[in-house]
């Protein structure tokens, strides 16, 4: 009995010393400030008959055929929240052909896609197609339809 | 006496734009890498009416095609009334997207 309880004590004694040198957990990593905001800026337009999951042009070309869907592939840099429109013009009429506007929120470079399909035969001849940032054109691009 | 020249002939002036083509079965669409990628739904756009306008002449200036002018009304009968022949310089006209 006197063995039993001198063996406990010594085990509580052992395991008092043991929490008493725990170490304490390291302070946490500095939390890192945000990226500087950064307005949304288009790089480059992209024209082609079609995308990848990346939202590129697989094959870059200004020229379409009659019923082609028209792909754009626009690249951003930036990192504050918006909207982006694409609007399709005919240039020898001055109609406009399509307007899409997305609203977007990207945290660096992106690409958006931009598309436009006829259940009729396009209209040959020149077009342009123009994207705009929050409303402000930011690039144009020509390309045209031929029979 | 003066010589005076016949007055010049422009019979053969346009503005520079050819007439509008047909686009009704034209649609749009996008997607975006960039997170929370929403469509904007537009706006639908106006127009007011001027004298000698008619919903087909209309349809063709907005959709380049005139049979589209029963678009037009059936969203604005409110504004036009019974009779899709009777508008008014001054009415305000909602045109939907094609």
């Amino acid at each position: 009995m006197r063995s039993l309880t001198s063996r406990a004590a010594t085990v509580a004694a052992i395991l008092i010393a043991a929490s008493a040198c725990k170490k304490e957990p390291p302070p946490p990593d500095p939390v890192p400030p945000p990226p500087a905001a950064e307005p949304v800026s288009v790089t480059s337009i992209d024209l082609g008959k079609a995308v990848g999951p990346d939202k590129r042009v697989l094959n870059s070309t200004d020229d379409f055929g009659l019923r082609d869907t028209i792909y754009a592939s626009v690249s951003t840099t930036g990192n504050t929240a918006g909207t982006m429109t694409a609007k399709w013009t005919f240039e020898s009429s001055g109609q406009t052909v399509d307007s899409t506007t997305l609203s977007i929120s990207p945290t660096g470079p992106a690409v958006t896609e931009f598309h436009i399909m006829n259940t009729n035969a396009w209209p040959a001849g020149k077009y342009k197609l123009t994207v705009m940032v929050n409303g402000v054109t930011a690039k144009d691009k020509e390309f045209e339809i031929k029979r | 006496m003066p010589d005076y020249k016949d007055p010049a002939d422009f019979s053969g002036v346009s503005s520079g734009k050819g007439p509008p083509a047909d686009f009704s079965g034209v649609s749009g669409g996008a997607s975006s890498t960039a997170p929370g990628a929403v469509p904007v739904t537009p706006k639908n756009r106006t127009y007011t009416v001027a004298k000698g306008d008619n919903l087909s002449k209309i349809a063709k200036s907005f959709y380049g095609n005139e049979r589209m002018w029963r678009k037009i009304y059936d969203v604005n009968k409110q504004v036009i009334g019974k009779n899709p022949d009777l508008i008014k310089p001054g009415q305000v006209l909602t045109i939907p997207d094609a």
